[in-house]
C-alpha cells in the first residue's frame, strides 16, 4: 500500500453533495484534509432526478473540495441509496472435492457465490456481499477457514442489492464529470463504518442515518451487519409537511424546521407563537409552536416506528445491547434523541464520525458521516489488499471481524 | 301504497339526479350543462325564488309556503314530509338517484334523510353526495350536519361526503372563495358521471348496479373514490395516479384498509389488455394484497385516446341494519306525519340486505377504531409538493408522501 494514500468520498445526497478528502496515514488513522459542500439540487430521496442540475452540484462541491485539499480529485468512492435498495441474509454452503481437504481461497469464493445464488429481479444487481459468519463441518466460530481442513464450508451473509440501472444512472452522472468511481458503497454502510466502533458492533448496536431524503439503517448482532435497508422518508418530508400544513413556502418551512423545529410535544404553552417575517422584514404569519412541533413530531415517530417494526419482524430489537445511535443531518432535530429512545425503548445516543484527525469541523458534523464513511470504507479496503487476500473477502474486515 | 315494479319502466330514465336545497341546486346546475345518459335532473327546494331559476327539467317546491326553510332542519324535515307524495310521484321508475345536497342548512340537513328514505322505498338506490359546511359556518350548523350526515348514512345506500374545510385546502388561501366552492362542485359532478358511467356502460366486464351496492353496502355506506383521467403515454398508471390523489381517496391511505375495491376503466377502442395488466397491478400495490378488485371495463368512444379510471372502495365494517323508516333525533314537529315504512316489490331486494348482514354483524368489534378514522374524509393537495417528480414512497398501501398529519386525520388550527 503506498503511503498516506488520498481517497475521497462522494455523497449526493437530497439536501447536500459532499466531498470528502482524506489522507490515509501509514497507521492506519484517517485525516480529513478538505470537506467540498454544495445544496443539491435534482435529487429526491436520495436518488437523482435531474442529472444535468445535480451534475453541476456536483461539480461545485468537487471543486471547493479541491481548492480546500490542494489535491486534484480523480478517483472517487460513491455513495448510493434510495427506497429500491433490499437486502437479506443467505446462507451457502459448499462440498469440497472428494480428493481434498483442506480449505483454499477457491472455496471461500465459491461459497459466496452459492449464497448469491438466489432468486433476485433480473433487474437487480449486487452491491454488497457481508460476511457474518463461516462453519466448517457445522463448527461456529471459525474467523478464517483457509488452510483449514473439513469437508464442508459453510457462511451466512448479508446480501446487499439494488436496482441496476438506478445505481448505473447515478455512476454515469459521476463519470460525466471526469471522475472515476473506485467503488460504489451503500450509505448507511459507509456511516456506520464510522459512527460504531468495534465494541458496539459486538454487543449489537443499530445505526440510523437521518438523512434529507431518506433514513438508511444498518443493525450489527454479533459483530456483523444483521440487517439494513432504507426508507424513502426523510427532512425533506418535514419540511413538505410543514409547507402544506401551514401553508408556507418549502423554502419558510425549511428555515423554520431548523431555527424553532422540535420533535417533542407537549412542552410548549398556549399562546406561544413564532412570528414569520415577510421579505421586508415585517411581521407577517404568526404560527403556533405546538403546532410546528406536532407535524414534526408526528412524522419523526411515523418514520422511527416504521423502522422499529422492521426490525421487530426480524428478531433484531431485542438484541441490540448497544442501543441505537443516530447520525446524519436530521439527528439534528432537537429531541430526536428523547423520542427516539421513547420509540425504541433502548439508550439513544447522537453520533458523528469518530477515530478522526484533521479538520474538525468537518467530522464534528454528523451530516458528514456518510462522506466520512466513504472514507473508512476506503481504507479497510486497502488494508485488505494490502494484506494480500483476495477481494471477495474485503467486506469480512468492513464488517468489523478482526 | 303504490307499487313499482321496476323490470317495466325501461322507458323512463333510470337515473335520477336531485339537487335539493341552495347548495345541491348549485351542484345540480352545474351538472346539467354536462352530458349525461339517461338521466333526469330534479331540482327541489323550500325556497320558491331559488327553484325559479333552476333549469332543471323538474322542479319540486317542498312545503307550501316557498320561503325557504331559514337554516332550521326542523323546518326542512316538515317540508319535505308535506311535499313526500310528489316526492314519491317523482322518483318513479328510478333505478339510481344521486341526492346531491349541502348539509348544515335547514333543507338539505332536514330534508336529505327523508329524501333518501322515500328514494329506497320507491325502489331506487340512492347515492348521496353531501358537503359539509366551512368551520367558519359556525358551531350550530356544524351539528346540524353531522346530525343529518348520521341519518343520512342510515338511510342512503352510499354517502360520499365532502368536507368543504378541506376543500379549503385544496386551493390557494387566496383564492377567491368562489373557486372553493366550483371545486366542490366540480368534484361531485365527477363522482356522478363517473357513478352513471359504470352503471350505463355497455362494457367488456360489467360491474351492475347490485354489485357496486354489494361492495358499498358492506362497509358503512360512506365510501372513498376517485376518478382519474389521463393520455399520456403511461396512461393505465398515469390515470390510476391520478384517481388515488383525488380527495375522497386519502390517497391510498384508506385503500390498504379495504376489503373490496372496485376498478372501472373507461376508454376508446385502443385499450390493451396489457395496460389494463400494468392498471391493476397498480391498484393491488396500493390496495394491499388481501383487497378483492372487481374489475369493470366499458368502451367509451368520446373519450378518443384518454383512459378513465374511477376507483370506488369503502372502509369500516360496520354497518348499521338498513333502516327503512326516517327516524329523526332531532325535536320533530307533529310526528303524526311520519312516513309509511317501504315497500319492497320483490323479496330479492330484501335478500340481498339480509344476506349482507350476516357477515357484516360477525365482524370483531376491534374493527372500530378503523371506522372512526374512515369516517373523516379529506382532503389532500392535488400537487405532491416537492415529491412531484420521485416515485411515490408506499409501505402497506400507505403513500407516505402525504404528510402525516394528514393521514392521521389531525385537524390543524
Amino acid at each position: 500500500m503506498p503511503r498516506d494514500e488520498i481517497v475521497v468520498g462522494l455523497e449526493i445526497g437530497t439536501s447536500k453533495v459532499c466531498v470528502v478528502v482524506g489522507e490515509i496515514k501509514s497507521d492506519s488513522t484517517i485525516k480529513i484534509i478538505g470537506v467540498g459542500e454544495a445544496a443539491s439540487r435534482g435529487v429526491r430521496k436520495g436518488e437523482i432526478v435531474d442529472f444535468d442540475i445535480c451534475g453541476k452540484c456536483i461539480r461545485e462541491a468537487v471543486v471547493e473540495a479541491e481548492e480546500k485539499s490542494d489535491v486534484l480529485i480523480k478517483n472517487i468512492y460513491l455513495g448510493v441509496t434510495g427506497a429500491h435498495m433490499q437486502s437479506f441474509n443467505s446462507r451457502g454452503t459448499h462440498l469440497l472435492p472428494e480428493e481434498r481437504d483442506e480449505i483454499t481461497n477457491e472455496d471461500v469464493e465459491a461459497v459466496q457465490e452459492k449464497a448469491r445464488d438466489i432468486s433476485v429481479s433480473s433487474h437487480n444487481t449486487f452491491l454488497h456481499t457481508i460476511l457474518q459468519h463461516y462453519y466448517v463441518d457445522a463448527q461456529e466460530g471459525v474467523i478464517n477457514p483457509v488452510g483449514m481442513f473439513g469437508k464442508k464450508l459453510e457462511a451466512d451473509f448479508h446480501i446487499i442489492h439494488g436496482v441496476a440501472s438506478r445505481i448505473k444512472n447515478t455512476i454515469r452522472c459521476v463519470k460525466e464529470l471526469d471522475l472515476e468511481v473506485e467503488d460504489i458503497v451503500f450509505n448507511p454502510f459507509a456511516s456506520a463504518q464510522v459512527v460504531l466502533d468495534q465494541q458496539q458492533k459486538n454487543i449489537g448496536a443499530l445505526a440510523i442515518d437521518m438523512g434529507g431524503g431518506t433514513t438508511g439503517y444498518m443493525a450489527y448482532l454479533d459483530g456483523a451487519v444483521e440487517q439494513s435497508g432504507v426508507l424513502g422518508l426523510g427532512g425533506d418530508h418535514i419540511t413538505n409537511d410543514l409547507s402544506l400544513g401551514l401553508r408556507i413556502p418549502m423554502a419558510k418551512a425549511e428555515k423554520l424546521k431548523i431555527e424553532h423545529g422540535c420533535v417533542t410535544i407537549g412542552n410548549s404553552e398556549v399562546g406561544d407563537v413564532i412570528s414569520l417575517r415577510d421579505e421586508h422584514g415585517f411581521a407577517g404569519k404568526e404560527i403556533e409552536r405546538e403546532t410546528l412541533n406536532t407535524i414534526i413530531h408526528l412524522r419523526v415517530r411515523e418514520t422511527l416506528e416504521l423502522l422499529k417494526k422492521r426490525l421487530i419482524a426480524d428478531n433484531v430489537l431485542d438484541m441490540l445491547g448497544a442501543g441505537v445511535v443516530l447520525t446524519g443531518g436530521s439527528s439534528m432535530m432537537r429531541g430526536v434523541k428523547h423520542l427516539a429512545e421513547e420509540v425504541f425503548g433502548l439508550p439513544v445516543q447522537l453520533t458523528r464520525a469518530h477515530n478522526m484527525t484533521g479538520n474538525i469541523s468537518a467530522f464534528e458534523n454528523p451530516k458528514y458521516s456518510t462522506a466520512i464513511g466513504l472514507v473508512k470504507y476506503a481504507q479497510a479496503t486497502f488494508e485488505l489488499e494490502n494484506k494480500g487476500f483476495l477481494g471477495s473477502i474485503f467486506d469480512w474486515l468492513v464488517s468489523g471481524r478482526k | 301504497m303504490i307499487e313499482f315494479p321496476r323490470a317495466t319502466k325501461i322507458h323512463t330514465p333510470r337515473i335520477r339526479v336531485v339537487g335539493l336545497g341552495g347548495a345541491g341546486g348549485r351542484v345540480l346546475e352545474r351538472i346539467i350543462g354536462e352530458h349525461l345518459e339517461g338521466a333526469a335532473f330534479v331540482a327541489m327546494n323550500t325556497d320558491a325564488n331559488l327553484l325559479g331559476e333552476s333549469s332543471a327539467q323538474e322542479r319540486l317546491q317542498l312545503g307550501v309556503r316557498g320561503v325557504g326553510a331559514g337554516g332550521d332542519p326542523d323546518v326542512g324535515y316538515a317540508a319535505t314530509d308535506e311535499s313526500a307524495a310528489t316526492l314519491r310521484e317523482s322518483f318513479e321508475g328510478a333505478e339510481l338517484v344521486f341526492l346531491c345536497t349541502g348539509l348544515g342548512g335547514g333543507t338539505g340537513s332536514g330534508g336529505a334523510p327523508l329524501v333518501a328514505n322515500i328514494a329506497r322505498q320507491c325502489g331506487a338506490v340512492v347515492v348521496a353526495l353531501a358537503t359539509l359546511p366551512f368551520g367558519f359556518e359556525g358551531k350550530l350548523r356544524r351539528q346540524q350536519a353531522d346530525a343529518a350526515l348520521a341519518e343520512l348514512v342510515k338511510q342512503a345506500q352510499i354517502v360520499l361526503c365532502f368536507e368543504n374545510d378541506r376543500m379549503g385546502e385544496f386551493v390557494a388561501p387566496t383564492a377567491p372563495a368562489t373557486q372553493a366552492f366550483a371545486m366542490a362542485d366540480t368534484i361531485l359532478c365527477q363522482a356522478i358521471r363517473a357513478l352513471a358511467s359504470i352503471v350505463n356502460g355497455r362494457g367488456l366486464f360489467h360491474v351492475g348496479l347490485d354489485e357496486i351496492v354489494t361492495v358499498l353496502r358492506r362497509a358503512d355506506a360512506r365510501c372513498l373514490f376517485g376518478h382519474g383521467e389521463s393520455d399520456s403515454e403511461n396512461r393505465a398508471v398515469d390515470a390510476v395516479d391520478r384517481a388515488l390523489r383525488s380527495p375522497l381517496m386519502n390517497r391510498g391511505t384508506s385503500l390498504a384498509e379495504a376489503r373490496d375495491v372496485i376498478v372501472h376503466v373507461a376508454a376508446g377502442a385502443d385499450l390493451s389488455v396489457a395496460e389494463l395488466g400494468v392498471l391493476m397491478g397498480h391498484v393491488q400495490r396500493h390496495a394491499g394484497g388481501n383487497a378483492r378488485l372487481h374489475l369493470g371495463v366499458a368502451s367509451d368512444l368520446r373519450l378518443g385516446k384518454r383512459l378513465a379510471v374511477t376507483v370506488l372502495s369503502a372502509t369500516g365494517t360496520d354497518v348499521p341494519e338498513p333502516v327503512r323508516k326516517a327516524e329523526r333525533k332531532l325535536p320533530v314537529p307533529p310526528v303524526a306525519a311520519a312516513p309509511a315504512p317501504p315497500v319492497f316489490e320483490s323479496d330479492s331486494e330484501q335478500e340481498l340486505f339480509d344476506e349482507l348482514d350476516e357477515p357484516e354483524s360477525a365482524q370483531p368489534a376491534q374493527k372500530e377504531g378503523k371506522k372512526g378514522k374512515a369516517e373523516q374524509m379529506q382532503f389532500e393537495p392535488v400537487n405532491r409538493g416537492r415529491f412531484e417528480k420521485s416515485e411515490p414512497t408506499i409501505v402497506d398501501g400507505q403513500d407516505l408522501d402525504v404528510p402525516t398529519f394528514l393521514r392521521k386525520g389531525l385537524r390543524l388550527h
